[in-house]
């Protein structure tokens, strides 16, 4: 039972960085493959906060997404003048830098590789409250987002993805409205890595590479671009699924390389049949 | 007509691509309230000189004022803010956002594009939104286009598109809009709406319009002076009745287009 | 360990990373594929090569001449059942992009199961070292160099020389334009992914004789040569490759040495630096 709470904590954190990606892949149309680094900075922020200045979890949260929101900021500036492609290999560089960043400058605990001993409030401190609280904060996150998307701005943002210099010749700056969702995301993004460390109880560099930002594109693939449902279906499905082969009788060194081929398969898939995912309402038009 | 005069005016423009002068010396003021039309044969660069105005490219000389205000180094999006929208020869509207959306999204000032209005209870953005449906629906409805409202627009004909971009450049508030071809492919019948709300615009609203034509007709209908580009200049401009029956004009220009 | 000899391994390493480069600028410069799974077929060469040779016992040229095969097979198998798919139903450079990161995933996850992760080496015996001054070297490295040497040497004849080399020399100029003029692209896609997946199998059959290879070695080994194309440029692709591998060759050789814990670091912020300043490449 407490698995499959911890399991539930899990679809919860990836369901919010889902929502994030979507934002600004399906609906914001920047191509991010490297927002593993805000969720190491999220997490990081937050764990440190947390065990070695003895904040209160849920102000460590706070600041966590604060700080997904500055970095993700100032990672965004000098990158704004690539044009796509580009664009989406120089935030893949990312990954590689934040690891290297985290895996030397990181606080970490004597005589370990990562972070752990986690000062929880009662809300978060057993498995079912931090399953309910984790639950709410994924709630919120997904109204905050719905509310977004829907309204004016959500429309600038399209109109930003399919036509910037139209958006231009209407008055609105299109560059700001993707500073805006980036920085946003950024901000779940980082609010979502300092859950992830309540529900490890640990975490380290390992955690924060290239493979989690591939996880990140295939939930967000699969559930389907610019949908908030979809970013709720990709993880739970998949979460769901490799959580199964466990009682499938596959032998545990064999877990991880299976999942990473299927993910792997996947991506193939979606990219040849149905590129808008699940239930997408866009594509990359290219 | 010097520099301090109301009105969007030209002063002395010139324009060069790579070995070819479009134009040179181009000077005259397009002031509020009036319609002005510009026409000229294909490539004599009328939509060159909506680029110009506009700051797509920088002009090789001559300056543009608006209101005695020189426009040198306004970025793009701004333009609108400081009150000059345009259209494009190809449309460029958003082709998946609906028709209604491609209107609502030029209406200046919304308060639901700033997130931290659209986070605060009561931060008037559904009041403001509800406003803005009407209006643009108005529009719609000006050019036969209400039918289509919740289509995403990329579905609509190229004529159609045309009357879209038109009430969107026409949302944006601007008093000076300067419309590329705005009747080009739009279906007969729709045509004399394009003129009734350019007028309106005009006599109604107090807005300038600039409107580079073709349709010597509707050019007669509705403009008020009429600027002829030909040859890298201005070779006639004045009313209407003093540029279509000048000589070098009908002999250069209405001649040919009668003859085709 | 002076300078000089971090220079000379620096050099060693810029011949793996130099076919492994020229590869991968021949399929981007021509077909506009990023192709990140070529990193893939450098590595199954690799451990083709190991399997028959340290595995099976199977002599050195025969398990090497059989890996490069299967490398050329593999890489146009790629091209044809995931690459051409996607094209041909609309998809773009992006799209591709995508698909081959995730064939890169199946691959390497395949190579994670089977070798639980373990570093593979293929070289059975050991290697003269040979000494000048204060700089080491071994034989192999010597070898590496000739080999490359002589491999861009035929290249450079086959752009040049053969009719199939114009042609792609005129894809590296303008693409569509190429097809128009009625060069068969066709054709000349299956020889470009031919020749890259081959020279990519000579650089796994190497790597995995001098260093040995580990699951990941395929997708590290590629990027490297990814910022050498960037660094060095596509307008000549021989001329480009080369000098970007020397400079990622000297780069990651220094940084191993001197800051190993910043390697991949600096390798990274040179590429997103050079993205930023001069995607054209220094020479390009």
């Amino acid at each position: 039972m407490e698995h499959l709470l911890y399991i539930g904590s899990l679809m919860c954190v990836w369901i919010i960085v889902s929502v994030a990606v979507n934002l600004v892949i399906g609906y914001g149309g920047m191509m991010t493959m490297g927002h593993a680094a805000y969720l190491g900075i999220g997490a990081y922020t937050a764990a440190s906060l947390n065990i070695f200045l003895g904040l209160d979890f849920f102000s460590a949260m706070a600041a966590a997404a604060v700080a997904g929101a500055a970095v993700a900021a100032l990672t965004l500036l000098p990158l704004l003048r690539l044009s796509g492609f580009y664009f989406a290999l120089a935030t893949l560089g990312l990954n590689f830098v934040f690891f290297d960043l985290f895996h030397n400058l990181a606080p970490r605990v004597e005589g370990s590789e990562g972070l752990h001993g986690l000062k929880l409030p009662a809300a978060l401190a057993s498995a079912d409250t931090r399953f309910v609280t984790t639950l709410l904060i994924t709630v919120a996150c997904i109204l905050a987002a719905r509310h977004l998307v829907g309204s004016p701005f959500g429309r600038l943002l399209r109109a930003t993805r399919d036509r910037p210099e139209a958006v231009a010749s209407v008055g609105k700056n299109p560059t700001a409205c993707q500073i805006t969702i980036w920085t946003v995301s950024g901000a779940l993004t980082g609010l979502a890595g300092a859950l992830y460390a309540a529900t490890l109880f640990y975490i380290d560099p390992t955690l924060f590479t290239l493979n989690a930002s591939i996880l990140m594109m295939v939930y967000v693939g699969v559930g389907g671009l610019a949908s908030i449902a979809g970013s709720i279906l990709g993880p739970v499905l998949l979460i769901g699924f490799t959580e199964s082969l466990r009682f499938v009788g596959l032998p545990s060194q064999f877990l991880g390389p299976a999942q990473q081929g299927l993910y792997g398969a996947l991506l193939i898939g979606l990219m040849i049949f149905r590129r808008q995912g699940l239930v997408g309402k866009h594509d990359f038009r290219e | 007509m010097t520099s301090g005069s109301k009105g969007l005016y030209l002063d002395d423009l010139a324009m060069r691509f790579g070995g070819v002068q479009v134009f040179e010396h181009v000077t005259f003021n397009i002031p509020p309230e009036r319609i002005t039309a510009c026409i000229g044969p294909n490539g004599a660069g009328k939509t060159t000189l909506i680029n110009a105005v506009c700051g797509v490219f920088r002009a090789q000389s001559g300056r543009v004022f608006l209101d005695g205000k020189s426009l040198d180094g306004i970025r793009p999006h701004e333009l609108v803010r400081h009150g000059i929208a345009r259209t494009f020869q190809d449309v460029r509207i958003f082709p998946y956002l609906t028709v209604l959306e491609n209107v609502l999204i030029a209406m200046p000032n919304q308060r639901g594009e700033k997130l931290r209005h659209l986070f605060r209870p009561g931060g008037g953005v559904s009041t403001q939104e509800r406003r803005h449906r009407e209006d643009a629906g108005a529009l719609l409805d000006a050019v036969a286009l209400t039918d289509a409202a919740n289509r995403p627009a990329g579905e609509l004909p190229f004529g159609r598109q045309k009357l879209l971009s038109l009430v969107r450049a026409v949302a944006t508030g601007a008093r000076f809009l300067l419309l590329d071809e705005p009747v080009a492919g739009v279906e007969v019948e729709l045509v004399p709406r394009v003129m009734a709300l350019v007028t309106k615009l005009a006599r109604v609203e107090g807005r300038a319009a600039l409107l580079v034509e073709h349709n010597v007709d509707v050019v007669r209908e509705v403009a008020n002076q009429v600027i002829v580009l030909q040859g890298g200049g201005i070779i006639a401009s004045g009313s209407c009745d003093q540029v279509l029956r000048d000589e070098r004009v009908i002999t250069e220009y209405l001649g040919r287009i009668y003859d085709a | 360990m002076n300078n000089l000899q971090v220079l000379a391994i620096g050099l060693g390493l810029a011949g793996h990373y130099a076919l492994v480069a020229v590869g991968f600028a021949l399929i981007f410069a021509t077909l506009r594929i990023f192709h990140i799974a070529h990193g893939t077929v450098f590595i199954t060469a690799g451990y083709v090569f190991f399997l028959l040779h340290r595995a099976q016992g199977i002599g050195l040229l025969p398990s090497g001449v059989f890996a490069v095969a299967v490398a050329a097979l593999l890489g146009l198998a790629i091209d044809k059942a995931v690459y051409l798919p996607i094209l041909r139903r609309g998809g773009g450079m992006f799209s591709v992009f995508i698909a081959s990161l995730g064939v890169s995933l199946i691959f390497e996850a395949g190579f994670l199961a089977y070798t639980k992760g373990v570093v593979s080496v293929a070289r059975t015996g050991m290697l003269d070292i040979l000494t000048a001054g204060s700089v080491t070297v071994r034989s192999l490295d010597l070898a590496v160099l000739a080999i490359v040497a002589m491999v861009y040497g035929l290249l450079y004849l086959w752009l040049h020389r053969t009719k199939v080399g114009l042609e792609v020399r005129g894809l590296t100029d303008n693409g569509p334009l190429a097809a128009v003029v009625g060069v068969n692209v066709d054709r000349t896609r299956t020889h470009i992914f031919l020749l890259a997946s081959a020279l990519a199998g000579v650089a796994g059959v190497l790597t995995a004789y001098d260093m040995g290879i580990g699951p990941d070695t395929g997708t590290r080994t590629l990027f490297v040569a990814v910022v050498a194309v960037i660094l060095g440029g596509m307008r000549n692709l021989l001329l480009g490759a080369i000098i970007g591998s020397v400079a990622l060759g000297i780069l990651t050789a220094y940084a191993g040495f001197y800051f190993p814990e910043w390697l991949t670091f600096s390798v990274f912020i040179t590429m997103i630096l050079l993205i930023l300043v001069r995607p054209q490449g220094l020479f390009g």
